[in-house]
């Protein structure tokens, strides 16, 4: 048996080698986009190396692939255009993307051979743990975090180079409250996706509703990345009756809860986290009539914005697929952090392309302006217009948040 | 009581998909003398593969599975002959790490052909029944069935063919075997096939009820590779009864102690299972 075990553990460590060869090959590809970038600089265009660590293998590729592809066709899009302008000088744009696998140690590793190898003034990163691994030094190297999470610690940390692009989760905290209260009853049952981001949505939530007068009944979560079935949890859920379920996580498991759940007999509401969107939640659930009574964020493919079905053409002529948040928010991201360093006059000086974020969004063309975002907090947090959605007789009604 | 009954229902359907997939793991054992890691990636095959057959060629569920354990039993079978035949006098940590290897080659396969999104297979059999308060669906009965009817005839097939016998005696004593007079390159693809074909059905069956993507393999390797320690390396009965220890102890241990704590139990259920009987339920030998 401790044979076996010490196998085991040959068999892991093998595992470790073979994902680092792996990061490897991913490097030499990137390395090829350099050459490419040395070929331009001859014909007097510069280059500005742009980051990007993220999950593009593994369990979270296919959320890795589409907050990468919202970078990929904003850069494409400025290249197209024959680049940008800083000082006089043409400028295109590169993206050096690396997979870390969704690991906070991974993406810290991956940042530092971007700065040692590309110099990127910016790094894009989406998920929070990467983050978090990347302001412990992104100040001292020099890079800003185009940060793709919506948790509220990232920005609240005071550090001085980091760009939160979504909104914060906590400012959908009273209108899901209200929403499900006012159409279901107080008793609420916790079933929101076992990573941290959703456990501290999970914490936020229950004091919320708390301190409405709610009750949270029953209070777990569930590891998408191990549970096969979702019946025994639910069962267990719904044995003490709660009008209303919070569930989250990627869109098509948190739908596949729902859909059990409503097997199960369940007739409430759903609190949906920001993190599943309605739209994709659809594609699994075949329509929207199973999801009546949920409230989430509102799909970006239904939302009022002008720029909105121009971009989803584009997208999907380019991806072949629906565009979520995960690619549009990347997408505006990138659009702005272009204006702001025409704005600064300077494609490495971070500091000044930070001072210039709010420049960059004033600037931004009406084309590319699929969300209404006009202001860049102090704390770095894009600040948002929320919006909200509930599914009500089969269809997507916004609800307005005051 | 209802919840009772309820829960030992998803318990029961739960092992049987545990079963199934540590079922074709043990039998591998007999041959490699090493768990076969790669065999959650043939799971995993198995679910795209009904998928594709269901969605793009417009099979029906069940020829769409048939299609599927053929596919994936020549990947097994291609696998002896590629990779483990040639290492067959080589020692037992090279098995593992070309296991391995071809683990992450079908992994990355995957998410090449088919992406890394995740897809839903649509089923016939969505129906939700209702009997005494307690919800079953069409799908969970179908798993449950299905599960027990292979088992069924992959015991007959074992305990009364010539073929099945062969199996066994390999698995017992490769070179005995090989003295008798029984072709043991064949048994080895022979044994590969089914253990391919069993991963396929237990993916084509759980899929509908989870979604297929490329790391879906990853969700009941761990579990089978448990089930086969507990139930004994290389048992058939052991891996079914383990199958089904785990899935209980899994459904019940979430409603009656804790759902957090649901994974520790069945561990410690390990751990107690192997201290009083330290190489598992059925040792080998005793198939």
């Amino acid at each position: 048996m401790r044979k076996m075990k010490w196998r085991f553990m040959f068999s892991m460590v093998f595992v470790l080698i073979f994902s680092l060869a792996a990061c490897n090959s991913s490097t030499n590809t990137s390395g090829d986009n350099d050459q490419k970038g040395d070929d331009n600089k001859s014909e007097e265009v510069g280059t500005v190396n742009i980051g990007y660590t993220g999950p593009l293998s593994g369990p979270a590729a296919f959320y890795g692939e589409r907050t990468l592809n919202g970078v990929k066709m904003a850069a494409d899009e400025v290249n197209a255009a024959g680049g940008f302008e800083v000082n006089g000088k043409k400028y295109k744009l590169n993206i050096v993307s690396l997979d870390d696998k969704y690991l906070p140690n991974e993406a810290g590793a991956n940042a530092k051979r971007l700065v040692q190898e590309n110099k990127p003034p910016i790094i894009f990163t989406p998920h929070s743990g990467g983050i978090f691994a990347l302001q412990v030094f992104n100040q001292l190297d020099k890079f800003i975090i185009g940060a793709y999470s919506s948790e509220p610690q990232i920005t609240e940390v005071g550090n001085k180079l980091t760009i939160r692009i979504p909104p914060r989760y906590d400012g959908y905290l009273q209108p899901f409250t209200e929403y499900a209260m006012e159409n279901f009853g107080k008793n609420v049952a916790f079933l929101p996706t076992a990573s941290q981001y959703g456990k501290d949505w999970g914490a936020k939530l229950k004091t919320y509703w708390e301190k409405e007068g709610g009750k949270v009944v029953y209070d777990s979560a569930i590891d998408f990345s191990k549970e096969t079935d979702f019946f025994t949890i639910l069962t267990n859920a719904l044995k003490e009756k709660p009008d209303v379920l919070f569930i989250g996580g990627a869109s098509e498991p948190t739908a596949k809860v729902a859909k059990q759940a409503r097997e199960l007999g369940f007739k409430g509401g759903f609190i949906v986290m920001d993190q599943a969107k309605f739209d994709e939640m659809k594609a699994v659930t075949g329509s929207y009539d199973l999801l009546n009574g949920s409230i989430g964020v509102m799909p970006l493919v239904d939302s009022q914005e002008a720029a909105i079905p121009d971009f989803v053409k584009r997208y999907q002529e380019k991806y072949n697929e629906t565009p979520g948040s995960e690619a549009g928010l990347n997408y505006i991201g990138m659009h702005v952090f272009v204006e702001a360093m025409k704005a600064a006059g300077s494609v490495d000086d971070v500091e000044k392309i930070r001072a210039n974020m709010q420049a960059g969004l004033d600037n931004l063309a009406a084309d590319k302006k699929i969300y209404a975002v006009d202001k860049i907090g102090e704390d770095g947090g894009f600040e948002f217009d929320l919006s909200v959605a509930a599914v009500e007789n089969g269809k997507i009604v916004p609800i307005k948040v005051d | 009581m209802e919840i009772l009954i309820q829960q030992l229902f998803n318990g029961m359907t739960i092992g049987s998909v545990y079963s199934l997939v540590a079922l074709g793991l043990t039998l591998v054992y007999g041959i490699l003398h090493i768990p076969n890691f790669a065999h959650g990636a043939l799971y995993m095959m198995g679910g795209y593969i009904t998928l594709t057959m269901m969605t793009k060629y417009g099979l029906h569920y069940w020829l769409a599975i048939f299609v599927s354990i053929l596919v994936v039993g020549v990947i097994g079978v291609l696998m002896e002959r590629f990779v483990f035949h040639p290492l067959r006098e080589a020692p037992p940590i090279h098995d593992k790490i070309a296991a391995i290897g071809i683990l992450l080659f079908l992994e990355a396969f995957a998410q090449f052909v088919w992406g890394a999104e995740f897809q839903s297979m649509p089923t016939p059999y969505g129906q939700v029944v209702q009997i005494f308060g307690l919800t079953f669906t069409m799908q969970r009965l179908l798993i449950v069935i299905s599960a027990i009817v292979v088992m069924i005839l992959l015991t007959l097939f074992l305990k009364k063919t010539f073929t099945g016998s062969t199996i066994i005696a390999m698995s017992q004593n490769r070179e005995g075997a090989n003295l008798v007079g029984i072709n043991t390159n064949r048994v080895a693809m022979l044994t590969f096939m089914i253990s391919g074909g069993l991963a396929a059905i237990a993916a084509s069956l759980s899929a509908p009820i989870n979604l297929v993507f490329p790391a879906m393999g990853q969700l009941v390797i761990l579990k089978a590779f448990v089930i086969i320690i507990l139930g004994g390396m290389g048992s058939v009965p052991g891996a079914i009864l383990g199958g089904y220890i785990l899935g209980f102890s899994e459904s019940l241990g979430a409603t009656y102690i804790s759902n957090d704590y649901k994974d520790i139990i069945a561990f410690v259920l390990l751990v107690l299972i192997l201290s009083v009987k330290p190489t598992g339920l059925f040792s080998k030998g005793g198939h």
